[in-house]
This record gives C-alpha cells, structure tokens and sequence, in this order.
C-alpha cells in the first residue's frame, strides 16, 4: 500500500483531483446539514458518507427518512438515482480488464462522477492500464478523503453558514456541470426534456416517486430518439 | 421502526446496491456481452436521471412550491448551464452559478 501511495501515478491522479474535490465540496457540506437535519448521529452520517459515497443518494436518503418515507421507497429511489454508475461501470469494464480482480474490486467502489471522467480521459489517452489504474486510484482516494471531511464539516457547522449564501444550489450546479456537456447529442437532450417535463408535470406525486417514473422515461425517450437518428441517417 | 436502525439499514442496502451497480460490468458480469439495446439506452442514463434530480432544485424553491420565489435560482442554473456547456469544468460552472444567483437575488432584494 505504501508503495502504491508513493507511486507517480497515484500522486499525479490525487493532485490532478484537487479541483473536482472543492468543486464538490459545498456539496459534500450540504449532505452533512442534511443528515445532522435528519437527526443522525455523527458516526451514521460518517457511516453514510464513506459507504454510500454517492451524493444524489445520500441527499436523497435523508430527504427520504426525514419525510418518513417506507424503506422500500427509499431504497429503490437511490437506487435508480444510482442507475448511471451501470452505465460507468459498463464504460470502465474494458479497460479494468487487464487488472487483478482486487484492483477492480476496489476501483469499482471508488467509481464516481468525477472519478468517472478522469478515469475515461486517462485510459482513453492509452496509458498502460496499470499506471491509468494507480492514477486513477489516486484520484478516488482524494474525492472519498475529500467527501468524508466536507460532510463532517456540514454535519458539525454547517448550520453556521448563513442561509443567505444559498449553498444548497451548489448541489443542483454540480449535476449541471455534468449534464450540460452532454447536450451535444440531440437523443441526450431529447432524454433530458422528456424527463424534465415528467419530473415537474408528476411533482404532486408523494415521497418523490415522480423522480423513478421520470428518470425511465427518459432514458427510453433517448433511447427511441437515438434508434430514430440512425433509422434516419442510414436512409 | 428506531430510527437509527432505519437509518443503518439504508444505508447497509443503499451501500451494498451502489456498490453493486458500480462492480456490476466491471466484474460479476464482465464476461457477458451487453445487449445492443442495453448499451444504447445506458447513453441516456446520466441525461435523464440527473434532469430529474435537478430540476426540481431549480424551479421549486426550498421550503415552498412558488415558482416565483425561485425565479433567479432558474436564471442562474441557465447561466451555469451555458458555461458548464462551453468549458466542461466544475468548478467554472460552480463559481458562475453561484455568482449569478447572489447578484440576482441581491437586484431582486434592491428592486423590491
């Protein structure tokens, strides 16, 4: 483990990570006013944090419970809120082929948003696999150490940033710097609109069950739009 | 339920699903070919999720359902949406989001 702290590629994936890491902190900051407003002890918002390590699920799961929402609703809502990490595992498979099964095993927990998108850049730049994967994990260890610091910092003083900052907009800025990118592909923006419509036309539905229905229909939305497109260019 | 075994039950399933999810092509099923169908409709999977996580932060305010109220939370995720778009960069996005939504609720608290 030393060996591998002091590897040249885990350092460079750990300080190359540093932007993303403040980039989300105010969001790590907002998960942790959040579960001290659920009631949660430090030690389970630790819990929380270090294992979920997901913020839509986390903000979700504490929404979820403060409303005293059943735990199957709550599950299943993190759950679909969780559907991409598939998709990034899918993306991520090949090119953690190479690696010993404990690389993948440990890689796969550290597998995020951000994580995510360097990892692609990384490996899609054809570095060997096993220098990308070190890189790779050094980046993880810096947004996992990073996530736990911000949400006990939410948790134990968050309550004394003033509400006039409006830091809870920093989470739905995050997921837009991740969304907006995307919108270069016309059934990704198709996706996006079908489910947007659905989430605010379904808002009066309880304990946020509109967010399940208009994730899916989203996702088949693009899906159709796409298999349009190609019906369409290939004539 | 006690609401501190609800809680670690959540987090026990939520952690052990996601987790699942994350190792799923990686490992358990890193031998199976995906399905054509599967693989195209995994593209749409962020677009549509993360919209549906998002907007509901946007055009509802906090704490009440009055789109008014929530009016320069939606011009300033336009604004970080733009720059999102154009520099791919988070913490870009975040500065340009947050600048925008204080100076518009400072013109909105000024004008009256």
């Amino acid at each position: 483990m030393a060996g591998v702290v002091a590897d040249r590629d885990f350092r460079e994936g750990f300080v190359e990570m540093v932007p993303a890491c403040v980039g989300i902190a105010p969001f790590g900051l907002v998960c942790g006013v959040g579960a001290a407003a659920a009631g949660a002890s430090w030690w389970s918002a630790l819990g929380m944090s270090a294992i979920i390590f997901s913020g839509a699920a986390q903000i979700l799961a504490v929404q979820l419970l403060a409303a005293g929402a059943p735990l199957a609703v709550i599950v299943l809502t993190c759950f679909v809120a969780g559907l991409r990490f598939l998709m990034y595992s899918a993306a991520m498979a090949p090119y953690l082929r190479p690696l010993p099964q404990r690389w993948q095993q440990g890689l796969a927990f550290l597998l995020t948003d951000q994580a995510f998108a360097a990892a692609v850049r990384r490996f899609g730049a054809g570095h060997p696999p096993r220098e990308a994967a070190r890189h790779y994990l050094g980046g993880g260890a810096a947004l996992w150490g990073s996530w736990q610091v911000t949400n006990l910092a939410g948790y134990f003083v968050g309550n004394l940033i003033p509400a006039s900052w409006s830091l809870d907009f920093a989470v739905p800025l995050c997921f837009i710097a991740l969304i907006a990118p995307q919108f270069r592909a016309m059934p990704s923006i198709v996706a996006a609109i079908a489910s947007g419509c659905a989430v605010l036309a379904l808002s009066g539905l309880p304990m946020k069950l509109n967010l399940i229905v208009a994730g899916t229909l989203g996702i088949v939305a693009g899906t159709l739009a796409d298999l349009t497109k190609e019906r369409w260019t290939r004539r | 339920m006690d609401a501190t075994l609800k809680l670690w039950t959540v987090i026990a399933i939520v952690g052990t699903l996601n987790y699942l999810s994350r190792l799923s092509f990686i490992a358990i099923f890193s031998r199976r070919h995906i399905p054509a169908l599967l693989a195209r409709a995994f593209r749409y999977v962020p677009a549509a999720m993360l919209t549906a996580l998002v907007l509901p932060m946007v055009v509802v305010a906090p704490g009440g359902g009055e789109t008014a109220v929530a009016a320069p939370r939606i011009a300033a995720a336009i604004a970080a949406g733009v720059v999102a778009f154009r520099t791919h960069d988070t913490l870009k996005t975040l500065a340009a989001g947050m600048v925008a939504l204080w100076l518009l609720q400072a013109a909105k608290a000024w004008i009256g």
